[in-house]
């Protein structure tokens, strides 16, 4: 089993965990059904989208943001209604491939992924483009060191 | 608006759906039902088969949809500094 540890530290901002919370790098690609398509028909691919996934121990749903797929020409496949504290809504669903090169994850294939509007940067600039729920954390185990500002994440 | 033809077209078929193909995932395209499959990840390769990157409907047959909560995202807690 692969197990890898990530250090929330930078000599510019000192640690970082509790600022940023658990992120780890990840690139988000269109689905090898549609690239094996667009191969076909002699159409170029999409160039993967990377940034950091945010650990969201508390979200059952993988979440990307919206300008990603738009980016990658990927159309939804499905909309699920969504329940907020602001009234009820609709979030749209994508099919995705989605790489962890830090965790030597490769092209792992997800079904269905919740695009919505979350992108934002930390405070080194780190560009959050996905919220990783627990439907991804299955797959993991994953250790929140609080006290040495690190995260240990085993595939 | 995309998918609301597929959509529509789901909630019309839907008591059917659940007798004939509940936990199944069905692909629909405009007004036409093109099958029923095991799994999203090959009605989807059926989909783009058939109709490249055209939208296209990819939907779990189920009594109950799903529903999206994150608490964080809706509250806006992600990178809130107190």
């Amino acid at each position: 089993m692969p197990v890898f540890n990530f250090y929330h530290w930078s000599k510019e901002h000192g640690y970082t965990l509790t600022e940023s919370g658990p992120l780890v790098s990840v690139e988000i690609s269109i689905p090898t059904a549609l690239k094996a398509h667009l191969s076909e028909k002699g159409l170029s691919i999409p160039a993967p989208q990377s940034g950091f996934a945010l650990i969201d121990t508390g979200a059952f749903a993988t979440a990307v943001d919206q300008t990603i797929f738009d980016a990658l020409g990927v159309p939804p496949i499905d909309k699920i209604p969504t329940k907020t504290p602001h009234g009820d809504g609709e979030s749209p669903v994508y099919p995705a491939t989605v790489t962890f090169p830090g965790l030597d994850v490769r092209e792992m294939a997800m079904e269905r992924v919740i695009g919505c509007n979350l992108k934002w940067q930390n405070v080194e600039g780190k560009e959050i483009i996905m919220l990783l729920g627990r439907d991804l954390l299955q797959y993991f185990l994953l250790v929140y060191n609080g006290k040495s500002a690190d995260i240990f994440l085993a595939y | 608006m995309p998918l609301e033809v597929e959509l529509g077209v789901f909630t019309r078929m839907k008591p059917e759906l659940l007798a004939s193909y509940e936990g199944k995932f069905v692909l629909i395209h405009g007004e036409e039902f093109v099958g029923a499959f095991d799994t999203a990840e090959n009605a989807y390769a059926a989909g783009v088969g058939r109709f490249g990157q055209e939208p296209f409907l990819v939907k779990k047959v189920t009594v109950q949809e799903e529903v999206y909560r994150n608490q964080a995202l809706s509250l806006g807690l992600i990178h809130a500094r107190i």
